[in-house]
């Protein structure tokens, strides 16, 4: 993670922030008119725009989009303490994917084989997942939206977005601004750029604290964990039965319960 | 573009960084309480604050917003939230008099803290919010990034419409079609949008190097906000505030 910090001594890195953060944000204001969950959400094709811009100019998109989303809010008029969360979620969004990328492949990121169109979609889901668990887990907290309507929505939205339009924009987009010397590779020294700790096993902090804070919020939201018993039965006529409300949680709510998993999250992404 | 309003109120004379404070400060707040009676006074003071900023013409553009989101917040916590002897139930839906209070109180809390939001925007120019990050400690790249990207968002809807313009030129119809077909043919001027957009970064980056952007040592600041007893006396009200209501709790 350590070039989120170094990149800032780079002028072109600062200035691609700047160009990342604007564009998101003058292509999410229009798309206030159509929102999904009023205040919160709305339909966002710039959602495509963290993606491939993480995947050609790496730390700075993260920056890029955190900032972009925040003053997507400042002034679009929806800002609120919800926005802060907002840019945690697309910062993560925008700094997964070129994370993921590097530990998945050592080509570039053009979708042209169905590998790397594999390839591509397992970065878009990772971090689209990541941006939504962390946004919805911030706004539970604060009483917002239910984590159970707003996490499926922003994963979904976050998804289909980059997956429908990243497979044909990175194509004409990336061997451009490779010829331009603007992908932060040619930007940045190497000794600057973060190999990673421990990938694979950051890699796996990720997905099971993306995939098990969806699936634990959406299961906490809804309120089914008092109810639910599992029962396996087993050889011999032994059974073994699980309820929801063994699982260790810290609390009763998703803010709480979810804390040990976004620690996981933030773990991996430390260790990617 | 921007909601920022050019009134000389005792809110636009604060030092910007009493402002972002301020409003955390107050975002803080409302968080604490649960219940729409508690919710209502917060909701009064930001519309006070309003009042006093002259900031009610901002407030009434977002007015169905506002509206919206109560009923939508409110509706749904209502129906999820399990707390007290509900008296209707469906599957997971639920409803009690406890549950339809706390949905209440969240679609306040969710109204007070836009509201709050729009009445900083419109006392706060960019270069305060920019100055204001600064004198909270944040690095002079990353908040020059943040202002940089504030001030581009103008030319940049207006490199839109130069690209839609152009395209339209050439026999793009935008204007046909329900709502998804007219969304699907703007896809294609994201690329031209893109370009637009990056390929001045290299200038920009001259630019600014050649200004002495990158330099090390102390900055000196064009702006100059004095730190009065003023700001103080505000951001001690609202830690006091905080503690209060979070004691309380």
């Amino acid at each position: 993670m350590r070039e989120v910090i170094t990149m800032w001594k780079y002028t072109r890195m600062v200035v691609l922030v700047a160009l990342t953060a604007a564009l998101y944000a003058a292509v999410l204001i229009p798309f206030k008119l159509l929102p999904l969950i009023p205040g919160i959400t709305e339909l966002r094709p710039a959602n495509v725009l963290p993606v491939i811009c993480s995947l050609m100019f790496g730390p700075a998109a993260a920056w890029g989009s955190a900032f972009g989303n925040l003053i997507g809010d400042l002034l679009g008029g929806t800002s609120g303490l919800g926005s802060y969360f907002g840019m945690l979620g697309n910062f993560w969004y925008g700094y997964f994917p070129y994370r993921a990328w590097r530990t998945l492949s050592s080509s570039d990121p053009i979708p042209w084989s169905a590998g790397r169109l594999a390839r591509y979609f397992i970065v878009s889901l990772l971090a689209s997942l990541a941006c939504a668990v962390q946004i919805s887990w911030g706004l539970d907290m604060l009483g917002f939206v239910p984590f159970h309507i707003l996490g499926p929505l922003i994963g979904l939205n976050n998804f289909v977005t980059a997956s429908l339009l990243g497979p044909l924009l990175l194509p004409i987009l990336y061997p451009r601004i490779k010829r331009w010397g603007l992908l932060y590779t040619d930007v940045m020294e190497t000794e600057d750029l973060w190999g990673g700790r421990l990938p694979y096993l950051a890699h796996l902090f990720l997905w099971g604290a993306v995939l098990g804070g969806l699936i634990l919020g959406i299961v906490i939201s809804l309120g089914v964990t008092e109810s639910q018993t599992f029962t396996l039965n087993l050889p011999g006529g032994a059974h073994w039965s699980l309820s929801l409300s063994d699982i260790p949680r810290w609390g009763t709510s998703v803010g709480t319960s979810l804390m040990p998993l976004i620690g996981l999250l933030v773990v991996g992404a430390l260790l990617l | 573009m921007f909601l920022y309003l050019p009134y000389n109120t005792f809110l636009h004379r604060l030092h910007p960084a009493t402002k972002l404070i301020g409003l955390i400060l107050l975002l803080v707040v409302t968080v604490a309480f649960t219940t729409p009676a508690e919710q209502l006074p917060g909701l009064g003071f930001v519309l006070g604050l309003a009042v006093l900023s002259r900031s009610l013409s901002n407030l009434r553009r977002i007015l169905p917003l506002v509206v919206t989101i109560m009923l939508f917040s409110s509706t749904t916590w209502s129906l999820f939230r399990r707390v007290g002897v509900p008296f209707w139930s469906f599957g997971p839906l639920s409803l009690s008099r406890e549950s339809i209070q706390y949905g209440l109180a969240m679609g306040i809390r969710l109204d007070a803290m836009l509201l709050s939001g729009m009445v900083f925007v419109s006392c706060t120019k960019v270069e305060e919010f920019a100055f204001g990050l600064r004198a909270l400690g944040l690095p002079f790249p990353v908040s020059f990034a943040l202002s940089l990207a504030f001030r581009l968002v103008p030319l940049f809807f207006t490199r839109i419409g130069i690209v839609v313009q152009a395209q339209q030129s050439r026999g793009l119809d935008l204007q046909t079609g329900h709502l998804l077909q007219r969304a699907r043919k703007y896809v294609p001027l994201l690329v031209p949008i893109f370009i637009y957009a990056i390929r001045d970064t290299d200038l920009l980056a001259m630019a600014l190097e050649s200004k002495g952007f990158g330099m090390r040592g102390t900055r000196t600041e064009y702006l100059r906000f004095p730190f009065g007893w003023r700001d103080a006396a505000i951001i001690a009200a609202l830690l006091a505030a905080d503690v209060i209501a979070w004691s309380g709790r």
